[in-house]
């Protein structure tokens, strides 16, 4: 019994490990790409290539003053941060990282993401009325509004996956999705590819318009994670540094923290319901079973982690090339083209699912 | 006691000391931050209800959603307004006070009404329906259950709802929008 309860506890602290780990290294790659990007050379004192440069960064952040305003509501301001960050760590709970191999099996793990993802915007809400300051208010509801908005397409990207998967299981979701699946599979509805695996079993490519779905997805989760194109909430020209203006070290780094782990949650959710999970891209051919071979523990976390990682150096890649959306702008993308877009996906998911399947 | 019994009494105590706080407190934006507390509460009680579904709705629903279009209004509404709330009369007895009072004594006197009368341990219906075998084992999935009652025997509370739904969102854009020039 008290076994059970200690693992948990490893569980829980390991993935705290992992998301800090991961943030420290988002960071420092994030100032790598748009060094590349903008022909620069990015970090290059610190240690071989400027590899300890984020280690340095949050050994000087972390001697920092706390300070907070004097007009701020010091309740508010002290926790905002803290529920951003925990909002975003317990969505890691659901997630399956290998077959066999996920913190919590929860048969209800999509919708649970889902919703905990959205108490998000209120710790951004309440950092915002915490500070007492112009631009940190302004900031967090134009976050606010653009994550309630955005959550709509989203959602609906989700509904159509759902639809086609017959689950809000994340572990049976993966599961659905490779050469371990105990239903048929079929490549855009008419080749079979149960036995053969690999990249033809995904979920993108399972319905054609599964790959709309993904685009709006992944559109949609940039806007959630406060992304470029799409990090109007922190428009360094307009409002300085949006909600956490007034924030400093650890706060701060948490307030950052929360952001990159917001990076991998997302990407990793758009993994698991699109791109395979933890399944193998590599399929059968013929004797040489190369999506056997490569599907287990040890291969579903490598898997997963690389997937993972390549969309989110998208999500930089797009961050450092693409000018910043204007609000109306912004607002009008996700109501006038998203939005009818995830509807349509909704219905041609149920029409293929009635039909097709 | 079972672990069972301890989360049930902490998460009522919780649940129960932040909505005395949402009545209480004269500042209205850390009550309204503090209802998110009693609904997460509430959300966990529905877990050891074993309605797990209900409890992601309520969080999708009432934090995601209503909490924060009511931070929404707060922020959009001047300082000065705030502050007329704020500092309203604050007489423990006065007479404006007659009706909640009223209505919450006789509200009070029906709940206890119910808890004595009803003898929860040997309900008539939840014996039946153990002895049906028609009862929710913890590991089921309750979504399809709920989507099957939802399409069969629900189904036009649920069409009445959709269509009182869509009369609000017209409502709410013909609000919005912009007057045409004379």
């Amino acid at each position: 019994m008290l076994n059970f309860y200690i693992t948990y506890f490893f569980i829980a602290i390991g993935l705290f490990g992992f998301s800090a780990m991961f943030a420290l290294f988002g960071v420092y790659a994030e100032r790598k790409v748009s060094a590349f990007i903008q022909d620069r050379l990015g970090p290059t004192e610190t240690g071989k290539y400027g590899t300890l440069q984020t280690f340095a960064d949050i050994l000087k952040m972390l001697q920092k003053e706390l300070i907070i305003p004097t007009a701020a509501d010091k309740v508010l301001f002290i926790m905002a941060p803290a529920i951003i960050f925990i909002a975003v760590y317990m969505g890691f709970a659901a997630l399956p990282w290998a077959p066999g191999l996920v913190p919590s099996k929860l048969n209800l793990g999509l919708y649970y993401i889902f919703a905990i993802i959205s108490i998000e915007t209120l710790g951004i809400l309440m950092a915002g009325w915490g500070s007492n300051n112009k631009y940190s208010i302004l900031g967090a509801m134009r976050s606010a509004a653009q994550i309630i908005s955005y959550e709509i397409p989203a959602g609906f990207a989700i509904i159509s996956v759902v639809m086609i998967a017959q689950t809000l299981n994340m572990q049976d979701i993966a599961m659905q999705q490779g050469v371990l699946s105990v239903e048929k599979i079929k490549f855009a509805g008419f080749w079979d590819v149960t036995h053969i695996g690999g990249i033809f079993s995904w979920n993108v490519f399972r319905a054609p318009h599964l790959l709309i779905a993904f685009v709006i997805y992944f559109i949609a989760s940039l806007a959630e994670s406060n992304r470029a194109p799409f990090d109007i909430p922190e428009a360094e020209s307009e409002l300085v540094a949006g909600f956490h203006t007034e924030y400093t070290g650890l706060r701060f780094a948490l307030v950052f923290l929360a952001e990159y782990s917001m990076m991998f949650l997302v990407s990793m959710v758009a993994v698991i319901l699109f791109l395979g999970a933890w399944n193998t891209p590599l399929p059968n051919i013929g004797a040489i079973q190369l999506a056997n071979w490569t599907t287990g523990a040890g291969w579903g976390i490598l898997w997963i982690i690389l997937k993972t990682l390549t969309l989110i150096g998208i999500q930089m890649w797009i961050r450092w090339t693409l000018p910043r959306m204007r609000v109306d702008k912004l607002m009008a993308l996700c109501w006038k083209v998203l939005t009818p877009l995830a509807f349509a996906c909704m219905l041609a998911s149920g029409i293929w699912r009635l039909f097709l399947m | 006691m079972s672990l069972v019994q301890v989360l049930f009494y902490l998460m009522s105590f919780i649940a129960l000391a932040s909505a005395v706080f949402v009545a209480a407190t004269k500042n209205l934006v850390r009550s309204v931050f503090m209802f998110f507390i009693t609904l997460f509460a509430l959300a966990g009680l529905y877990v050891l209800a074993l309605a797990d579904f209900v409890a992601i709705t309520q969080i999708v629903i009432y934090v995601g959603g209503i909490l924060v279009l009511i931070l929404f209004a707060f922020m959009l509404s001047g300082k000065e307004t705030l502050n007329a709330i704020a500092q309203q009369r604050r007489q423990f007895i006065s007479l404006s006070k007659l009706p909640a009072i009223l209505l919450a004594a006789l509200f009070l006197i029906v709940l206890i009404n119910v808890i004595l009368k009803t003898n929860a341990d040997h309900l008539g219906w939840i014996s039946q329906s153990i002895h049906q075998k028609n009862v929710i084992e913890p590991d089921a999935a309750t979504t399809e259950n709920i989507g099957v009652n939802l399409m069969t025997g629900y189904l036009l509370p649920f069409e009445a709802v959709s269509i009182l739904l869509m009369i609000a969102l017209v409502g709410a854009a013909h609000l919005s929008r912009k007057e045409e020039q004379q």
